[in-house]
């Protein structure tokens, strides 16, 4: 049998879930001082311990080291979930941007990136990684920003990135190949595109369907909106 | 050190959101543990810290 890692993630989670509500539910119904004052022992198989001493280790393990463990594995949980495609179009308006690259006809940068197998898997999380674990703080607070404005609804479409799409995600794949050093024009502009005061975008096309395209009663918005299969 | 009643429930909320999330990833159940389940979990961790402290303090073992 074959186990991914989210697949043991999530049998572990269950299982530190599960026993953390367990352990929850007898430290809620203990009266500390009481067992306390009953000086009793507990066996627990390989040693007595005192009753206290027990009710207190049961604390610890349910408020303490279990949660820290479940929010370890569900936190591995969401930056692992945030590499594939279908968990980005898990919010509804990123669905344009995913039919849109899986569309044979479109000439936008990132259907031209999927058709030519340019990035075999996880084709979001390769341009915009800094959403991922190695991506710094201003990232992660977008990503908390947007998953609250998504759920709470308060957001319009077309949606518009409010951050500046970092240069960095393009040079981590093309900077330094031979095709890349070759063009006079990525030396020139060598300062400006590190600064990113200067995007690959702006020779190299839309990366995206247009927020025309994308507002609501456009022509193409039936069919960027389609539910992927 | 007495009761720990208010912080087991905040976990034990905690815990049930981080399994609906680990179960179903999507938007809602990841807001729901980000937003809720954390802070909780976070609650809980500090109610229980403030209670062994004091209990602590109480026998002058700190």
């Amino acid at each position: 049998m074959n186990f991914d890692f989210l697949q043991i993630v999530m049998v572990l989670g269950t299982l530190l879930c599960v026993l953390g509500v367990i352990l929850c539910i007898r430290t809620a119904g203990k009266r500390f001082d009481q067992i306390e004052a009953g000086h009793k022992h507990v066996n627990l198989g390989v040693a007595h311990v005192p009753a206290l001493a027990s009710a207190k280790l049961v604390a610890f393990a349910s408020l303490i080291v279990l949660p820290a463990g479940a929010v370890f594995l569900a936190n591995y949980h969401t930056f692992e979930g945030v590499h594939e495609v279908r968990g980005c179009v898990g919010c509804h308006v990123m669905l344009p941007m995913a039919n849109d690259m899986k569309d044979p006809k479109s000439s936008t940068l990132a259907a031209r990136h999927y058709k030519n197998k340019w990035i075999a898997e996880n084709q979001c999380y390769h341009c915009h990684s800094d959403y991922g674990l190695g991506g710094d703080l201003e990232a992660k607070m977008t990503g908390f920003r947007h998953l609250a404005r998504y759920t709470t609804r308060t957001y319009h479409e077309p949606i518009h990135a409010r951050v500046r799409f970092d240069n960095k995600n393009c040079f981590n794949c093309h900077a330094g190949t031979p095709r890349f050093e070759a063009v006079q024009s990525h030396k020139t502009a060598h300062e400006k595109l590190a600064s990113n005061r200067m995007i690959c975008l702006n020779c190299h096309g839309q990366a995206h369907p247009t927020s025309v395209q994308r507002t609501p009663g456009s022509n193409d918005y039936a069919r960027l909106m389609e539910k992927m299969k | 050190m007495r009761l720990l009643r208010w912080e087991a429930f905040c976990a034990i909320i905690g815990f049930v959101l981080t399994q609906v999330f680990i179960l179903k990833p999507g938007p809602y159940p990841m807001a729901l543990f980000t937003f809720i389940a954390q802070p909780l979990f976070a609650l809980a961790a500090i109610g229980y810290l403030v209670k062994v402290i004091a209990d602590l303090q109480k026998h002058r073992d700190l």
